[in-house]
């Protein structure tokens, strides 16, 4: 028989912090606020490109990448969001778009869903969690981790690992087994997908999606990591929603960018609330929760505190 | 005959949330009741993947999803529509008598 859990929503409603009937509000879905973002945001994925055209020819190319993939990683909570389903109401949406979000971050879609589902059942159970991202221990595994190597290395080897049809322990605890062989093919395709594009560009002797897609992902995703660091690190390592993560108030371009996933515990609280309702979620728990006023910034400056106090 | 299953009473339909789940205890067993365009359906109110209480989450037509990691099931027969689920979750034969919602267990 299965074996009730407390979930943090339904604590949350046991405790009055929220009714039924705002949950159902808040919970209410509609594709067209997402198709209305979603136009926003390819007219800002084509002004980047732009950028990158524009600057061609000279040494400003550099920075024209790192904005172009600052925008790029920001596909990671896309993603995210179609993981959960609140993107769109018309389910299929969200596996397409969540598709192809990953294939532009090297993210299989499936493996990320089912390890993002342990995430929230084991936040920052440290042994659990699959996505924990510790303290660092010093200013030097700080500084490496924002420059998002450790994060490729881990990345590359799990693709490579789901392609070959193997799984780390971990990985089997929180994939079924009738969805393993889903999981290795997801990455076979994956990377049969980048092979194509590879050859594509060999024949053709194109190379531009070396400078419109790859080199701007590698120079953006520090900045992922930076954002990534706020919700969690630095947070006790307990239980408690309310204590284990960050909402950070940001501004209303990052908001745009990260589909207000800021609001990460009121996030955390409801998985099931689509994005376009975070904020007036915000309004109802964020005297229950713990909120980073100074946003991603002021976030780090206690990461950091923190990682000195030890050091 | 024992193990045979009857008529249960459950809920008065005028009780049930419109278009939604309602969560209803029967004896020791936690149930979902779901009111769908095509009718009532009901079915144990845990998510066998988790354990989390369905009732608490997204309801739309005939899909049911797990407020935990939105997981879903249809409603009409259990079977599951989104992963991480992977079983059929566990639904009832349904019927109204006299405004009162019965289930067969």
């Amino acid at each position: 028989m299965t074996q009730p859990i407390v979930t943090p929503l339904t604590q949350a409603l046991a405790e009055g912090k929220l009714t039924r009937e705002e949950l159902k509000s808040f919970m209410q879905r509609s594709d067209a606020p997402a198709l209305r973002r979603l136009v926003l945001w390819v007219l800002v994925l084509i002004a980047t490109t732009s950028l990158v055209t524009l600057a061609w020819d000279s040494w400003l190319i550099w920075p024209a990448m790192f904005i172009h993939g600052v925008v790029l990683v920001h596909h990671f909570s896309l993603q995210h969001e179609c993981v959960h389903y609140t993107v769109f109401r018309t389910r299929w949406l969200n596996d397409l778009v969540g598709q192809i979000c990953g294939l532009i971050l090297i993210l299989p879609h499936r493996f990320f869903r089912y390890e993002h589902c342990d995430h929230h059942t084991y936040t920052q159970i440290e042994g659990n969690d699959p996505e924990l991202v510790p303290l660092p221990k010093s200013l030097g595994a700080y500084l490496l981790y924002l420059s998002a190597l450790p994060y490729w290395r881990s990345k590359f080897t799990e693709v490579a690992r789901h392609a070959m049809g193997n799984l780390n322990a971990v990985e089997r605890r929180f994939i079924p087994k009738e969805a393993q062989r889903h999981v290795f093919w997801d990455a076979r395709m994956m990377l049969g997908v980048y092979a194509i594009f590879f050859l594509g560009m060999a024949v053709t002797g194109w190379w531009g999606l070396i400078w419109y897609w790859l080199i701007p992902l590698f120079l953006g995703e520090p900045v992922m990591r930076f954002i990534r660091m706020t919700e969690h690190v630095g947070r006790p390592t307990v239980a408690q929603m309310s204590e284990n993560t960050r909402t950070n108030i940001v501004s209303k371009p990052w908001q745009f960018l990260c589909w207000n996933m800021n609001y990460h515990a009121e996030h955390h609280y409801v998985a099931s609330v689509p994005y376009h309702a975070l904020p007036r979620l915000h309004e109802k728990l964020k005297d229950h929760i713990h909120v980073e006023k100074g946003g991603y910034l002021a976030a780090h400056r206690e990461i950091l505190r923190q990682v000195m106090a030890q050091a | 005959m024992p193990g045979e299953k009857k008529w249960r009473d459950v809920i008065d339909v005028s009780a049930l949330e419109e278009k939604w789940v309602t969560r209803v205890d029967l004896g020791t067993r936690k149930l979902a009741i779901y009111d769908t365009p095509t009718g009532y359906y009901a079915s144990l109110a845990l998510c066998n993947h988790g354990g989390a209480d369905l009732c608490d989450g997204y309801f739309d037509g005939h899909i049911i999803e797990c407020p935990l990691h939105q997981g879903a099931f249809d409603v009409r027969d259990g079977h599951p529509v989104c992963a991480p689920a992977t079983r059929r979750m566990r639904v009832f034969e349904t019927r109204v008598e006299n405004g009162m919602l019965q289930i067969k267990a």
